[in-house]
């Protein structure tokens, strides 16, 4: 053997050793972890052979945090919400029902609102819920604000007893009673029951369905059934499992092969491949959002109501919503979404398509030739991009150039936050199911959002939007709203394109999966056949 | 058989350079060849399946027709493809050769900004100049001005390393040439064939990297059809209209094998 | 007579080494050693520096990106301050330089709550598995294929070995990610659609399709080289000698033309195992394994600037000692190169 042999040899064994000493380290520590998981799916597989269901539901994104005080966006929200529990909820129609709350009744002037709380109710860890609680959680939310909080002005919280919540405004906030249905109004109990918050969050503590088992932040989580839940037999679902995928195609196929129960929010592309697959099906639901078009009204041509309304009427929308929904949407007449109460398909008229009342309406304005202008949209959305291509195309037909200016959608929304756009095509959503949490975000110029970032001032919207908040409901603000949602249209600062409906496609075999109009799932009843 | 495989083997340079040549024809005769045009729109003729007497390719979920958007995109494609290049292949062959003439302290730096290069995380720069400049096709030049030269400075710079003690170099040196002169034109001339081949492969690496942007969603932008934003347009149909993908990555496909054969017939016929 | 082959093929091999030469050899290498190891060091403090500032040359709120576009200002402006995002960059660099320092650690992850050095532990062992089962496949592949090719030179094998690549290199990596899915996992139904299993078999299993469609991109240029570096060899005058000799072809092979062909080869893989640290994105995203790619696109899109940092320093590390490991075999094999 000569020296360079040895030396080679001894050169490949150490690439040799250093690769495997890695890939050794990898797989011990992917065993360690695995062996966890693998205890653990045994223990579900033995379990299930007693009748135990696990169900594995798709999401695209990963819980982060169970602090619901702190908390917005769905990836939480949708998980929130399986742990903590309102006083009251909403159905499908934006009609709000108690839920812990046995009853409640709010005072004629629209100032007390008094909850009964149910008998027997107790947190997942066996304790009883009192109103000490619900003052707590309430308190706590106060407190820190949050990125959802409430609005409504709290002047006191009275626990006349254990059952018995008395809450009073200082002055009528109608929508109160439904920011009270949010998941971010959920009942913790009092004092975190002396945990630290870090402690807590991490093993949250509430009255929902599910308990939080194995959680990843980054990746996925599971819960188990709250064996003191208070709705008879449920859940049904013994073992819950929140598993993140964010590519379509792999959803889609995962849902195919089995290897998942249901996927949340498909696209509506898929969602026809899904509607019509083998061993597939969708559930659908009414949506609190509205794909709108937003004018920057600072733009100097879209402070021109005459542009705002030419551009509205050179969209074919009823097209728009078939081409992209694929029948999973419905064209929007108002900002309103359909599924939010005092939405009226009837008596909210939009301006109509037609091309030539288009182009005698630019006529009108300042800019009777057409003018340049850019579209923002945020990236890796195909919808965005071919809505934007569509409107980009309605624009030439009247003489208004747009071009397509795709960001990212962090750049994105640093850009339309800052002002920086002229048209932007983007989804609006309801916080809660009250249409004030609509009007709020998008006629409130005083609000931190200016009108959806449009800079739109119209003080009969303003005045109605007032209203609105006070009066009690019923037929009277049915009417104040109606008013609004036709000033709004005729004035067109914004257009409403289509209400998406919530689509999740589900195996075959899966019955009794509810699905809420902000998008959640509700697991209580499902079965498997 | 054989003979036959051997036949097609030696002539990889002439079919590749065919079928690149139709493509590109195909690409400069779209306004003649095209009853359509690729941006406009029919909301009510959406996803027509292909083979229809209207729309031989189909069409797409706007209702523009499939052929027609092919062939425009080839244009766009090509064009990037070819204007994408020409700054990394000219700063690459010459930072290599730079590199591998002088050896020494330039090697040395040029040697550490490379594996600093090589170091840093391909997909960080490419994503975070694309969030900077917007999806669109200053995003792929940028970017492939940052990392593009570095191919080309790697096969240049052992080759020049190579070339620079041999006898005409030396010769030329004698001769009172300046360096400069000797590199431009003594050494590029020698490292040109090789790194041509290099560009071939690296074109097709380039089409399939804006067909891969496309995919992430940072691509080129519309209207201006270009095959990645079709496939990435047209993926989440897949189940139901899989042409819409299909057509363009097979347009990716071809081209890639073209480009593929032309490199690998020069790197045949040159060495 | 074989034993004077063995000799006069060595002579061809390589200089003679003599006890001088050697020790002269030992000194220089480890001079090259060192040499290396300081230049590899200031490439990771060149990568992290310029992602620190790349990062935030970028458009976009990290705090907005967490609390979605609904959040007020109040809201987001609180939460920018819990993560010292109000902070000077300069004085945030500080902190970021001191927490790697104490900790090896660049801070808790804006997205995830978590500390960044645990995110990346977590990850690193799927896709170190994944690229060493892709490695794995791609060398396997590469060396039988490579010598069916140089063996059977202008033969059927050769020229289909060497038009198929043609043919593979401008498909894009998610194409035939989808492709093998579709076929393999939802018709077949032999692996899983996407995702890392649990448990050693299903873990592997999870990863052979992902690893397949890497080795896919990586396998033709490595043929190519591979085939080249040995034709060379085969002509070179010692192999020929071994024929004449009659020396089995499969010994004369493996012997004594792949140890003398490798060198090249190898760099080649090198390279493209440099890239694969941290560009296994597509596929991971393809099959939906939560990897070092997926954690670091999520980790820009999010802005989560700790976590992007702490994704490009394991990188600049594992980039940096591949390059290390490869430089040490290849001068081992050939001295000359430490020049």
């Amino acid at each position: 053997m000569n020296g360079k042999r040895i030396a080679v040899l001894m050169a490949a064994a150490g690439l040799m050793a250093a690769l495997t000493a890695c890939g050794g380290s990898a797989a011990k520590e992917t065993d360690s972890s695995a062996k966890s998981t693998e205890a653990s799916a045994a223990e579900s597989e033995s379990a299930a052979a007693d009748g135990e269901l696990t169900f594995t539901y798709l999401r695209d994104d990963s819980t982060t945090s169970f602090d619901l005080h702190q908390e917005i966006t769905e990836n939480n929200a949708f998980a929130i919400d399986k742990v903590f529990e309102p006083l009251v909820m909403f159905d499908a129609d934006g009609n709000i029902y108690d839920y812990l709350a046995e009853s409640h009744e709010i005072s004629e002037d629209g100032t007390v609102y008094t909850f009964k709380l149910r008998d027997g109710l107790k947190f997942n860890d066996g304790t009883d819920v009192t109103s000490e609680d619900v003052k707590f959680s309430i308190e706590r939310h106060l407190e820190i604000g949050g990125p959802l909080p409430i609005e409504a002005d709290i002047k006191s919280i009275e626990t006349p007893d254990d059952k018995t919540v008395v809450i009073t405004l200082g002055t009528a906030y109608t929508p109160f009673i439904s920011e009270l249905a949010n998941f971010s109004n959920g009942i913790i109990p009092k004092d975190l029951e002396g945990k630290s918050e870090e402690e807590f969050f991490k093993a949250p503590i509430g009255t929902g369905p599910f308990v939080v088992d194995e959680w990843d932040p980054s990746g996925d989580l599971s819960f188990v059934k709250n064996e003191y839940y208070w709705q008879d037999s449920a859940p049904t679902v013994d073992k819950l499992i929140y598993k993140v995928v964010d590519d379509d195609n792999q959803s889609i196929n995962q849902l195919k092969t089995g290897e998942v129960d249901a996927v949340e929010d498909l696209s509506f592309a898929a969602a026809e491949e899904v509607a019509n697959g083998d061993g597939t099906k969708v559930i659908t639901q009414n949506s609190w959002n509205v794909d709108e078009v937003f004018f920057n009204t600072l733009d100097e041509h879209f402070a021109d109501v005459h542009v705002r309304r030419a551009l509205a009427m050179a969209i074919d929308r009823e097209a728009l919503n078939a081409s992209q929904t694929h029948g999973f949407g419905v064209t929007a007449n108002s900002v309103l979404p359909a599924a939010i109460r005092y939405h009226d398909f009837d008596a909210v008229k939009a301006l109509e398509f037609n091309v030539d009342a288009a182009k005698e309406e630019l006529k009108k304005s300042a800019f009777p030739d057409g003018f340049d202008t850019t579209i923002s949209i945020s990236s890796g959305s195909n919808i965005r991009l071919q809505e934007a291509q569509i409107i980009q195309a309605a624009g030439k037909s009247i003489g208004i150039n747009i071009e397509i200016d795709q960001k990212e959608i962090a750049a994105f929304r640093e850009a339309f936050k800052g002002f920086n756009f002229s048209i932007m095509i983007n989804s609006a959503t309801a916080d809660y199911p009250d249409a004030n949490s609509i009007f709020a975000f998008q006629v409130d110029p005083e609000g931190f959002s200016k009108c959806y970032w449009t800079s739109y001032v119209n003080d009969e919207a303003i005045e109605l939007l007032h209203e609105g908040q006070t009066v009690a409901d019923g037929d009277e603000r049915q009417e104040v709203y109606t008013k609004l949602q036709q000033l709004l249209a005729d004035e067109v600062p914004y257009i409403p394109l289509y209400y998406p409906e919530n689509v999740v496609g589900v195996r075959d075999n899966v019955e009794g999966l509810e699905i809420l109009p902000n998008g959640s799932a509700v697991f209580n009843k499902v079965t498997k056949n | 058989m054989k003979k036959l495989l051997k036949k097609l083997r030696h002539s990889t340079l002439y079919i590749g350079l065919i079928m690149l040549l139709l493509l590109a024809a195909a690409a400069i005769a779209a306004p003649y060849i095209c009853s359509y045009d690729p941006i406009s729109q029919d909301l009510y003729a959406t996803l027509k399946a292909p083979g229809t007497s209207e729309h031989l390719l189909g069409t797409d979920q706007l209702g523009r027709d499939m052929l027609s958007r092919l062939l425009y995109a080839a244009r766009t494609d090509l064009a990037v493809m070819v204007l994408a290049e020409i700054v990394p292949f000219i700063s690459g062959i010459f930072i290599g050769m730079l590199s591998g003439y002088f050896g020494g302290r330039t090697e040395w730096i040029i040697s550490l900004v490379t594996d600093t290069f090589i170091a840093f995380p391909y997909y960080l720069l490419v994503i975070v100049v694309a969030f900077m400049t917007g999806a669109g096709i200053h995003g792929i030049f940028i970017t492939f001005m940052i990392v593009g030269w570095l191919v080309y400075a790697r096969v240049a710079k052992p080759l020049t390393a190579s070339m620079k003690n041999s006898e005409w170099v030396q010769a030329a040196k004698l001769m009172g040439y300046s360096d400069l002169r000797i590199i431009v034109k003594e050494i590029f001339p020698n490292v040109l064939p090789q790194a041509v081949v290099v560009l071939m492969t690296d074109m097709a690496a380039l089409l399939v990297a804006i067909v891969t942007l496309g995919y992430l969603g940072i691509g080129i932008t519309a209207p201006a059809p270009d095959w990645g934003s079709m496939i990435s347009e047209g993926q989440t149909l897949i189940g139901t209209a899989p042409y819409l993908s299909l057509l363009p990555g097979l347009m990716v496909v071809y081209t890639g094998i073209s480009l593929s054969l032309i490199g690998d017939g020069l790197a045949d016929r040159w060495r | 007579m074989t034993d004077k082959i063995k000799k006069k093929n060595h002579k061809v091999e390589s200089d003679k080494i003599t006890a001088s030469t050697r020790s002269a050899f030992n000194k220089s290498y480890r001079a090259w050693f060192i040499k290396a190891l300081l230049r590899a060091l200031t490439v990771i403090v060149l990568v992290m520096l310029a992602v620190f500032f790349i990062i935030r040359l970028v458009p976009g709120d990290p705090a907005v990106m967490v609390l979605g576009e609904h959040a007020d200002e109040a809201a987001v402006e609180a939460l920018r301050q819990k993560l010292h995002l109000d902070m000077p960059a300069g004085q945030q660099f500080v902190l970021f330089i001191r927490n790697i320092l104490t900790s090896f650690d660049t801070g808790i992850s804006i997205k995830y709550g978590v500390s960044c050095r645990s995110l990346v532990l977590q990850y690193v062992p799927v896709t170190l598995s994944l690229i060493l089962l892709s490695m794995l496949i791609t060398v396997v592949l590469t060396v039988i294929l490579a010598f069916g090719a140089a063996m059977h030179r202008d033969g059927i094998l050769d020229h289909m070995i060497r038009i198929i690549p043609a043919f593979t290199e401008g498909m894009p990596v998610f194409w035939v990610g989808l492709l093998l899915i579709l076929f393999f996992a939802v018709k077949l139904g032999w692996f899983p659609v996407g995702g890392v299993g649990s448990g050693g078999t299903a873990f592997w299993k999870s990863l052979v399709l992902p690893a397949v469609t890497i080795a896919f991109g990586q396998i033709p240029p490595l043929i190519r080289s591979l085939r080249e570096q040995l034709i060379e060899v085969l002509d070179a005058d010692f192999v020929v000698t071994l024929k004449a000799a009659r020396i089995p072809k499969r010994q004369i092979f493996i012997r004594h033309v792949l140890r003398n062909s490798f060198v090249p080869t190898l760099m080649l893989m090198s390279v493209n195992l440099s890239y694969l640290i941290g560009g296994t994105l597509i596929v991971e995203k393809v099959f939906a394994v939560r990897g070092m790619g997926k954690l670091l696109f999520d980790a820009i899109s999010n802005r989560d600037f700790p976590l992007v940092q702490a994704v490009a320093l394991y990188c600049a590390i594992f980039v940096v000692i591949i390059s290390l490991v490869t430089d040490m075999i290849a001068h081992r094999a050939d001295p000359r190169m430490l020049e």
